[in-house]
């Protein structure tokens, strides 16, 4: 497991912005409706799945993004096999829910420092003027015509997912739109 | 260009979102007993207002929901947003 290779991302510094390739990770996608999927979920993640539109929770080292009402985002060091056997016997086996490994097909990339949405504004049809203040928020959107999830952990600190076949093009300009910053 | 207000993201710009063609088009219960002209009817025939339309859209770049939409397509100003399987607003 996760011994494929990345794209050639690596570590890049600019003003007020460092990139970085956060590889190899787990990631899982996790859709479902039902209160017993809901206690499930939470029970084996220690999260209660987020709620509310465009928000995140993250505990410890693990964290569930809200992607829409019944469709989640679960990234993380922390999750491991013996997690993810117990997701597929309790939530899939079960019909629960689905539980789907997505690691192979997301490419996560950090992008922290005060220019991080000076960046993102130059290629992005979302608004970020209130996103860029919020901690724990979450939004799906567009980069340079490529679909991303977007993650704010903290304040100027984003993890930024993309589809692997998307990334390379993706990382090459983020890179062009921060040498003119 | 306009924004879409998305009934579970909130408001989004147009470019997220794909749209669906008209709304509210019900799918014959016995699609075998129809004749060709019918059947021809239901599968191409569109109003294709100038003015007030129920259009169904597609939050694509977003969370991935179908949802209807009332839009002026003479301005594009969006009257109401509402989900699949409601009930259009009255006013
Ligand atoms: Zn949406």
């Amino acid at each position: 497991m996760l011994n494929i290779n990345f794209p050639k991302i690596e570590k890049k510094d600019y003003p007020n912005l460092e990139l970085n390739l956060v590889e190899p990770i787990h990631k899982l996608n996790l859709r479902g409706k039902n209160r017993d999927f809901f206690t499930k979920a939470g029970r084996i993640l220690s999260i209660m799945l987020p709620t509310e539109p465009n928000t995140s929770a993250t505990i410890k080292s693990i964290s569930a993004l809200w992607l829409s009402p019944d469709e989640w985002m679960i990234y993380g060091k922390d999750i491991d096999k013996n997690l993810m056997l117990s997701l597929d016997s309790e939530i899939s086996k079960l019909n629960l829910g689905s539980v789907t490994d997505v690691s192979d097909q997301w490419v996560l990339i950090n992008m922290r420092g005060k220019n991080v949405f000076e960046v993102l504004s130059k290629g992005s049809p979302f608004d970020f003027n209130k996103f860029k203040d919020t901690k724990n928020v979450t939004v799906q959107t567009l980069l340079n015509h490529v679909d991303v999830i977007l993650h704010q952990n903290d304040t100027n600190n984003l993890d930024l997912f993309v589809r692997k076949s998307f990334s390379e093009h993706l990382w090459l300009w983020i890179n062009d739109s921060s040498r003119s910053l | 260009m306009f924004i879409i207000t998305c009934p579970f993201c909130g408001e989004r710009d147009q470019s997220e979102f794909s749209a669906g063609g008209e709304a509210h088009i019900i799918r014959p219960k016995q699609p075998t007993e129809l004749s060709d002209d019918e059947w021809a009817d239901f599968l191409f025939m569109r109003k294709n207002i100038k003015g007030v339309q129920f259009e169904r859209w597609n939050h694509a770049h977003g969370c991935r929901k179908w949802f209807n939409v009332i839009r002026d397509t003479s301005n594009d100003k969006i009257h109401a947003v509402y989900k699949m399987g409601e009930k259009p607003p009255s006013d």
